[in-house]
């Protein structure tokens, strides 16, 4: 036993040593200069809470990025895995299609961001982009419209880039559902079930854990989210499609205000911890289900 | 079984992280050994020093304009002065990814040697002290202060000290369709109001008038409003010469911002809002559009069959703005970042090359870019290729009213917010007082 804990202790280094140098020092020096004055070229002036409450009473550009971050959270949360899921219980039917449209829903998760946004640049062109020269086609000779820059449309085409792909959701449960037992199933159905109550009152309730998962990991992407923003909209029109990755990039790279920066920073971070901890409280993640 | 692998498994990730350790101490031990030589070598002559190696990041690659120039300047410099000073160029194929790098590492104190200060990063070495002025190299050589000039070295001059070295001067009128101009019946524009009603005669005639596009830095929309502004009267003027404007809400910005909102609404191409620079040029140079406001170096894109259909470029012209005006500024151009002596030496010679009388040759005959020198010019050859480019020297030197373009006047976070601003001017969100208050607004925030 003794043994084995030193091998424990042993693999554990490699990856502590990783997360105290890659994470943990970064984090303490993000939290610490968020109390400072600080833009590149000059040393760290503290100014104790001045940022923070600059950014909760008195700055709209953070204001509108944190309603959108959490918009999207809330959207990604709840739309996309339920699209996620959907699909991954159509798939388990294993109709003829199933191996070929796994493979088909897949390819947008496997492109980069920055391909997805130019992809999307090109499909939204207001030019010659296809979905404007579909719109054409129907008699509206005349029809341009500018998804990404029209301040009426920019917050839905940008959510369009990524909330309906939801590969990753859809291979997760259906790795879970692939390991519920067989017999489960075949009582369900000498019992006379349908498919479709099949579903819901076994296999639903049984995928809790990993629904829970994919939430969490959905939900947390959205705090992570700027190459695509970036490579369509910027942010704009105005702040219409701003969030916080944004704002921090452009706080810091822009307005070369690296403290203040650092606070929205310091404020993701625990936006994310707090969320984690939400999420797995509302899913019981890691309780029995027994 | 499991205990050996186990044990092989561990050995391996300890190899590996010591193995990462012991790159980054063979690296130092490198420099300090460099050092150390350097250090000796100075007191016992430089003949037993080894080539200084200086690190050169660029975004003049692939298919940037600059591309060709930038590749034979530094082969050029090798073959000159390989055996002092070897350039370890680092490609980065994107402007904005340039800008966020260099930005990045001045906050992180690891700057390159060679550094181009465009787009505010001259402001944040300079403020940070993280530069070296060029005085002592220039004092002590004088046929190097010559090639560059009084005007371009007074340009990049603060508080007597001599931050950069500009590369290139910019004179930047329109460049205009003479054939859609003759369909049309009209000829370049001579004040604001005329250009408007050319505008409408172009539309009435079946073109689209102008080539603008607003994301990005708003490149070609911009220099349209600086023009405006520039030549609205000896305030705009004055305005459009002030390094880091203030305040944006005076009358003749007011006034610019509802030109441009006219001309994205109505003289413009369907995508020009969001628009990067390729697509503006490209609608010109397909001729989508009739005009469209850039520098020379975009002249050797109308005679290239890749860009343009064959014959294009006999098709441009070249006009100064309405009111006798055009672009007159030097680039920010190269500045030192290294901390070590030998390290600024070496990249000072690497930039005297590239600014001296040959590297700006290389510059204009290979990227059509105009020299600050004045005894650089263009050679027979390339007159006749390109046509325009002599008279875009003209147009320069004929105009009555000079200024500077946004891009080195403003701070670089109100360059990073024209693209989230115009859409808002054109889709009548945002009014041009409010569109100028809000750039009055983003000014300040900038540290």
């Amino acid at each position: 036993m003794a043994k084995n804990k030193g091998y424990i202790a042993l693999f554990l280094i490699p990856t502590i040593i990783l997360f105290v140098v890659v994470y943990a020092v970064s984090i303490v020096i993000l939290a610490g200069t968020s109390f400072t004055e600080w833009a590149t070229g000059t040393k760290p002036v503290f100014i104790g809470l001045s940022n923070y409450i600059k950014m909760f009473t008195d700055d709209s550009d953070f204001t509108r990025s944190l309603i959108n971050t959490v918009i999207w959270i809330i959207l990604q949360s709840t739309a996309h895995v339920f699209i996620g899921v959907l699909f991954a219980i159509i798939l388990n039917m294993k109709e003829f299609y199933w191996k070929f449209a796994r493979t088909v829903f897949m390819i947008p998760n496997i492109i980069s961001g920055a391909a997805v946004g130019m992809l999307f640049l090109c499909i939204l062109n207001p030019e010659f982009g296809a979905i404007n020269s579909i719109i054409r086609l129907f008699g509206f000779k005349d029809f341009s419209q500018n998804w990404f820059m029209d301040y009426r449309t920019s917050f839905f085409s940008v959510t369009m880039t990524w909330l309906p792909y939801a590969a990753v959701v859809t291979i997760l449960v259906l790795a879970e559902i692939a390991a519920i037992p067989e017999g489960l199933f075949e009582s369900a159905r000498i019992d006379g079930a349908s498919e479709i109550k099949v579903n819901l009152y076994i296999v639903l309730p049984l995928l809790r854990n990993i629904i829970g998962t994919c939430v969490i990991l959905s939900g947390t992407s959205m705090l992570q989210k700027l190459d695509i923003i970036m490579m369509t909209t910027g942010g704009g029109p105005g702040n219409q499609t701003m969030n916080l990755p944004m704002y921090i990039y452009k706080t810091a790279l822009m307005d070369n205000n690296f403290g203040y920066s650092n606070t929205v920073g310091t404020f993701l971070v625990v936006f994310g911890i707090v969320l984690v901890l939400l999420y797995r409280r509302i899913f019981k993640i890691g309780n029995s289900d027994t | 079984m499991k205990k050996p692998v186990a044990l092989l498994l561990a050995s391996l990730m300890v190899a590996s992280l010591a193995a990462c350790g012991t790159n980054t101490v063979s690296e130092s031990t490198t420099s300090a050994a460099v050092s150390t030589s350097t250090q000796t070598s100075a007191q016992t002559g430089a003949e037993a020093k080894g080539p200084v190696t200086i690190k050169y990041p660029t975004y003049r690659v692939g298919t940037h304009y600059s591309a060709a120039f930038e590749k034979e300047q530094i082969a050029k410099f090798n073959e000159k002065f390989g055996n002092e000073v070897k350039v370890q160029v680092e490609e980065i194929p994107s402007d904005t990814a340039y800008n966020d790098k260099m930005k990045i590492l001045a906050a992180s104190g690891d700057l390159p040697d060679v550094v181009m200060g465009k787009n505010g990063i001259n402001e944040i070495l300079i403020k940070g002290n993280l530069a070296t002025p060029f005085n002592e190299y220039l004092d002590k050589d004088s046929e190097w202060k010559a090639d560059i000039g009084d005007e371009a070295i007074a340009a990049n001059t603060r508080d007597g000290k001599v931050w950069s070295i500009s590369d290139q001067k910019q004179v930047i009128g329109y460049f205009y369709n003479k054939e859609m101009f003759e369909k049309a019946g009209i000829k370049p524009a001579e004040t604001w109001d005329e250009f408007l009603a050319n505008c409408d005669k172009l539309k009435s005639a079946g073109f689209t008038p102008l080539a603008l596009m607003t994301g990005e830095n708003a490149w070609t929309t911009n220099l349209m409003l600086s023009s405006i502004v520039g030549t609205s009267g000896e305030a705009g003027n004055k305005f459009m010469n002030t390094l880091h404007p203030a305040s944006f809400e005076t009358p003749e910005m007011i006034e610019g911002l509802k030109k441009i909102q006219i001309m994205l609404k109505k003289y413009t191409t369907k995508d020009a809002i969001g628009a990067v620079y390729a697509n503006a040029a490209n609608n010109f140079e397909q001729g989508k559009a009739a005009i469209i406001a850039n520098g020379p170096w975009m002249i050797g894109d109308f005679s290239d069959k890749s860009k343009s259909p064959e014959g294009f470029d006999k098709k441009v012209g070249v006009a100064a703005y309405p009111g006798s005006g055009a672009f007159l500024s030097y680039e920010v151009g190269y500045m030192i970042g290294s901390d070590a002596q030998d390290k600024k030496d070496a990249a000072a010679k690497f930039i005297k090359y590239k600014t001296s009388a040959e590297g700006q040759s290389i510059a204009l005959e290979l990227g059509n870019v105009l020299p600050v020198s004045d005894k650089v010019q263009p050679s027979e050859e390339f007159k006749q290729k390109y046509p325009v480019f002599v008279e875009t020297i003209d147009v320069g030197n004929s105009a009555k009213v000079k200024y500077q373009y946004f891009d080195t006047i403003v701070f670089p976070n109100v360059t990073d917010t024209w693209k989230n601003l115009y859409p808002e001017l054109a889709f009548d969100k945002l009014t041009a007082e409010q569109f100028a208050k809000k750039l009055t607004e983003v000014a300040a925030k900038n540290k």
